[in-house]
């Protein structure tokens, strides 16, 4: 074996430790006990037609293993429709939806989670917290994002996780440790494209107060804007439940 | 060919008429078959493309009775590891209020998960709510609508639509527009989709869904998937593919199917008997031509095959046109019989167009070819063995042999013997009565000639009582004239036996349906959730039942769930109520259990009563262990009673309501049986209902003699068709008589001829020959009615046995034969106007030429 030979695949096994420290650190920094912010979500579909909702989201727990529930506030036809996410860190998350209306709850099947999150481009499985453990990492290289020297990571989902994506690549910021940018992949094929952007410190940690989403199929894009946001609030472990949720809608 | 030209075609020019009669004769059979069978298949066509439409890409379904399943089972399934995608389906059909739009299909499907398996194609409105599934489900009254029917009803995305809900009408919300094409088409474009959780409250289903549409995972075969579902799922739910729906409609539809076989059969039958009389005189008529070219050298297989040739010409031509016509028949009979199945079995499915199997056609054709051949076989067989000196002697060839005569009887007998053979077999009803009723036909038609003479010799006095002279002439031409009178009497007296057949199983079921109204139909009122009773779209909560038991002036309610169950492949009504209250009130007609005993066990939920013909269609007897699939597993119970039962055609189970509940988690009614106190009309009653709950639920409260009426409307919609082909085969031996006239006429134009030349008043002519149309038809009202009553015993029995296993009892149709005698001589006579004004008005001159 040649020294360059042997080169490369020390510095490639180098590589594949640091991505997932890399990643690691990205979940270490951002981890809080609880958070709660205010969304507000824009949708321009391919043809420029603009749609847009507001929602109150919750999060107890640490990444991969929380409890999530966001309910919608506006406009009036969707207020009080509320999603339940409960992550577990060795298998996908569980989901349930609450409509007010019919007074009734539905689980979102495992199998649905690659359809769209209520006409967003978010799939319901883009609501998942994505845990370290549950994929693997490789270090393609360095680029420059918007200014910023970031990791090109690529991560692709573990035999035991199921993903309707093949692979992923994520950009994180070499300074502050967050995710920059992120193309989810089916097969070869870009499905997905994540943009992070106007960060704040928000109680010591680098948080992405804007976020744009891209189907590349459709030709759509979602911009979820944070607002009031708050991290290590006080909410009770009761709040996240099927109950809690009939009874505060 | 050449002989075709020579022979052939100067005579078809000569007898146009009787040429376009004997295409009739075909034709009409033809379109019989086609029509029948093509409009059957064009309804069962309907509901499989609908079930195609419907399924999307969904390889498997579970599905339990049409009652459905608790939601539990969705998780179940979404857990197999061979399945990919699995999501939960109700199907419902509700009224729109919009004019002339009928039904609209609603299927409720969970938007969240249902893009997976079935593709709707939007293509109308705001961003925001027709590709926003969150504000569909959001909100309850949200529904797409195919662009078919929102074009039809000036509809558009935001639009109001009307709908019958549980809770009376409500207004919903249009928020999507499908394109054509696909799912959007299905049920001829009258599709909506709704949520499902929305449908279960909109139609009062409870936490149930009636089906779960699954795709399996590509490497996971249908079989293996079907397998380990089944292994999941036990006994209770059945896992089968789409397609599996249209075989559970087959069996409903196989009575039209079966019938149309047997009428079509009769049909052809009497085009037979014309073609044959047709061909018969046409040899006898040609004689000398025939003379003549066997003396030119023709041989006998090229006069043989000539008028083989030319049968098969005219029965191909036939076909053709009863093809065509029978298509256009089953246009409208297609409209018809969906609307039929769909009102009375509840059955969601409609017949957007005729589905004509080329197969099917083809087979028509070859039929009415074929037909038309054996008809003419035995007049080509004497065409062929024409001797020229024998062809001079005029009206030899009407006359049988004795040796052909003797034939006849033996064969008669033969097939007479077969007949009772088989009737005393004691096999299935295939070979037994099927067989049988075809050797009684053969055996009929055989002794025709015979009976004609005698019977004709039998009238003759009293016809020249009537009119010395005309009544001889007429009895005399008849008699002298086998060939051409038996063959047109076998037509005429088929008609007439197929009428008296089906009108005695009419007669039969109304009679016996009237004894169980009497008996089982006896509470004041009914309240259902529809006006036929059948549908069972919407359902109540059982504890309405109980309030209506507390208001002022009912007696006693008894709370009804109807449902179909899978037994032994066919779709089964299930009727569950209290049996303690029904026995009490209800007095069936037993055929085996105890009366006192089998409707309190059946109340314990210690066994189940079966409808007889449920018990004759599936072989039941008393002590039978009957296993019902029910989704929380299979539920077995013996037959503790045998009843007389018509609350299905298919026949039912008369189950208590608590095992219902116990078994299929089914806690809803479809119907109300409500007895009133002493004193109060049913009238009052009625109105005090509609005040209590009209405002609330959609209900629909009728008295008895309503549910009575309206039972007897199904019934005579089943008989509708009936009467059609009973209009058609009377039509058809009208024609048989025109033809034999027309042909009768034309032979005797010299006899005819010499006797006006002699003095015979015009007058005489005319009545003479409306005497000869008054003996055929005479003579074919009794043997038909004699044969009728025989048709019908077979018919009784094939419809215990093989088709509805309804035990009818033998009544001779006396009503309807006493209507047949006019109805027919008037036919007769009617058919001899033409003929004899024909006859009268030809040239003197150019009739003693004649010949």
């Amino acid at each position: 074996m040649s020294k360059i030979t042997l080169a490369l695949l020390l510095s490639s096994l180098g590589w594949a430790q640091d991505a997932r420290q890399i990643v690691g650190e990205v979940q270490s920094r951002a981890k809080a006990s609880s958070q709660r912010y205010e969304g507000w979500l824009k949708v321009v579909d391919g043809r420029d037609r603009v749609t847009e909702k507001r929602w109150v989201y919750e999060r107890i727990g640490s990444a991969g293993d929380s409890k999530v529930v966001l309910r919608f506030t506006a406009p009036a036809e969707v207020k009080g429709v509320a999603l339940l996410i409960v992550n577990h860190p060795d298998r996908a998350s569980d989901q349930w939806m609450w409509t007010p209306a019919l007074q009734r709850d539905r689980r979102i099947a495992f199998q649905d989670r690659s359809t769209r999150f209520f006409g967003t481009d978010f799939s319901f499985e883009d609501l998942e917290e994505r845990d370290v453990s549950q994929y693997d990492y490789r270090v393609l290289g360095e680029e420059n994002v918007d200014g910023a020297a970031c990791w090109k990571i690529e991560s692709a989902p573990k035999k035991t996780k199921s993903s309707q994506y093949s692979r992923s690549l994520l950009w994180v910021d070499k300074a502050r440790y967050v995710f920059v940018r992120i193309e989810a992949y089916r097969d070869s094929k870009l499905v997905r494209r994540i943009r992070y952007s106007d960060y704040e410190q928000v109680q010591k940690i680098w948080t992405p107060m804007s976020m744009e989403v891209e189907d590349t199929a459709r030709k759509s894009r979602t911009i979820l804007r944070t607002e009031k946001l708050e991290y290590n609030v006080p909410v009770k472990e009761e709040a996240f439940t099927l109950q809690a949720l009939r009874r505060d809608s | 060919m050449m002989l075709l030209k020579l022979l052939t075609w100067p005579y078809v020019r000569k007898h146009k008429l009787r040429t376009c009669l004997t295409i009739a004769g075909i034709a009409l059979g033809v379109v019989i078959f086609v029509g029948m069978r093509t409009a059957n298949d064009s309804v069962l066509y309907g509901f499989q493309q609908t079930v195609d439409r419907i399924a999307g890409k969904a390889q498997l379904q579970v599905t339990s009775s049409e009652a459905g399943f608790p939601e539990e089972i969705l998780e179940k399934v979404q857990s197999a590891v061979e399945v990919d995608v699995a999501v939960p389906v109700i199907e419902a059909t509700a009224a729109t209020g919009l004019a002339g739009q009928g039904n609209l299909l609603i299927l409720g499907v969970d938007m969240t998960g249902d893009r997976s398996l079935r593709e709707y194609d939007l293509e109308e409105g705001e961003q925001s709510v027709i590709d926003d599934p969150l504000v569909f489900l959001a909100q309850p009254d949200s529904i797409m609508v195919s662009r078919d029917f929102a074009v039809r009803n000036g509809l558009t995305t935001g639009g109001k639509l009307a709908l019958d809900t549980m809770d009376g009408p409500k207004q919903f919300t249009v928020r999507g527009v499908m394109k054509p094409g696909g799912l959007a088409s299905a049920f001829g474009g009258n599709l909506a989709i709704m949520d499902i959780y929305a449908t279960q409250k909109v139609f009062g289903r409870g936490r149930m869904f009636d089906r779960i549409d699954i795709s399996l995972k590509l490497e996971v075969s249908v079989e293996r998937g079907k397998a380990a579902l089944e292994k999941i799922l036990g006994p209770g739910l059945q896992v089968d593919p789409p397609s599996s729906r249209g075989k559970q409609f087959e069996s409903i539809s196989r009575l039209f199917s079966i019938g149309a076989s047997l009428n079509s059969l009769f049909a052809l039958m009497i085009g037979l008997f014309i073609i044959y009389n047709t061909f018969s005189i046409a040899v006898a008529q040609r004689r000398s031509e025939i003379g003549i070219l066997r003396s030119l050298g023709a041989s006998r297989g090229q006069i043989r095959g000539l008028f083989v040739l030319e049968s098969a010409v005219l029965g191909l031509i036939g076909s053709l046109v009863g093809v065509v016509f029978g298509l256009l028949l089953a246009r409208g009979m297609a409209g018809y019989l969906s609307n039929f199945l769909g009102e009375v079995y509840g059955v969601a499915q409609k017949t957007e167009s005729v589905a004509a199997d080329p197969r099917l056609l083809l087979f028509a054709v070859l039929t009415g070819i074929l037909t038309s051949i054996v008809a003419a076989w035995i007049p080509a067989r004497d065409a062929s063995q024409v001797d020229p000196v024998k062809a001079l002697h005029k009206g030899g060839y009407e006359m049988f042999s004795e040796r052909e005569n003797r034939l006849r009887r033996m064969l008669a007998l033969a097939f007479g013997a077969a007949a009772l053979a088989l009737l005393f077999s004691g096999g299935t009803a295939g070979p037994r009565l099927y067989g049988g009723y075809l050797c009684v036909l053969a055996a009929a038609v055989l002794l025709t000639p015979s009976l004609v003479r005698r019977v004709v010799a039998l009238l003759r006095p009293a016809m020249k009582w009537l009119l010395p002279v005309e009544g001889s002439l007429a009895a005399d031409s008849l008699v002298q004239s086998p060939r051409r009178t038996s063959a047109t009497v076998a037509a005429v007296m088929l008609a007439v036996a197929l009428v008296v057949g089906l009108g005695g199983v009419a007669n039969a079921s109304y009679s016996s349906i009237h004894d169980w109204m009497t008996a089982a139909l006896n509470p004041d009122l009914f309240v259902g959730s529809s006006e036929s009773l059948t549908d069972r779209s919407f359902r109540f909560p059982a504890s309405m039942g109980e309030e209506i038991r507390r208001m002022e002036g009912v007696e006693d309610v008894q709370i009804v769930r109807t449902t179909r169950v899978l037994y032994d492949g066919a779709p089964v009504m299930l009727v569950a109520t209290s049996l303690e209250s029904l026995a009490r009130r209800i007095h069936p007609k037993v055929v085996a259990g105890d009366p006192s005993t089998m409707y309190r066990l059946a109340g314990e939920g210690k066994g189940v009563i079966v409808a007889d013909n449920l018990a004759l269609l599936h072989r039941l007897k008393l002590g039978d262990m009957l296993e019902l699939p029910t989704p929380t597993g299979m539920l077995r119970l013996p037959v503790i009673g045998i009843t007389i039962d018509y609350s299905d055609q298919q026949g039912a189970f008369l189950l208590d309501r608590t095992l219902v509940v116990r078994y299929w988690k089914d806690d809803t009614a479809n119907l109300f049986r409500v007895y009133l106190q002493k004193g109060v009309t049913p009238a009052e009653g009625k109105r005090r209902i509609l005040e209590r709950f009209g405002g609330q639920r959609r209900l629909f409260v009728m008295t008895n003699e309503q549910v009575r009426t309206y039972i007897m409307k199904v019934t005579d919609q089943w008989f509708g068709l009936t009467y059609m082909q009973i209009f058609v085969a009377v039509l058809v031996a009208v024609l048989g008589i025109v033809n034999s006239l027309t042909v009768s006429i034309t032979d005797r134009r010299r006899e005819l001829g010499v006797l006006q030349a002699v003095g015979a008043l015009r007058r005489q002519v005319r009545q003479a020959i409306w005497m000869e149309a008054a003996g055929i038809g005479l003579v074919s009202i009794i043997l038909g009615l004699a044969l009728g009553g025989v048709i019908l015993f077979y018919y009784l029995g094939i419809i215990r046995e093989d088709l509805a296993g309804l035990r009818l009892e033998y009544q001779y149709p006396f009503n309807i034969a006493l209507l047949l005698i006019p109805t027919m001589l008037g036919a007769a006579l009617v058919s001899s106007i033409a003929p004899a004004e024909s006859a009268v008005r030809a040239s003197l001159v150019e009739a003693l030429e004649y010949e």
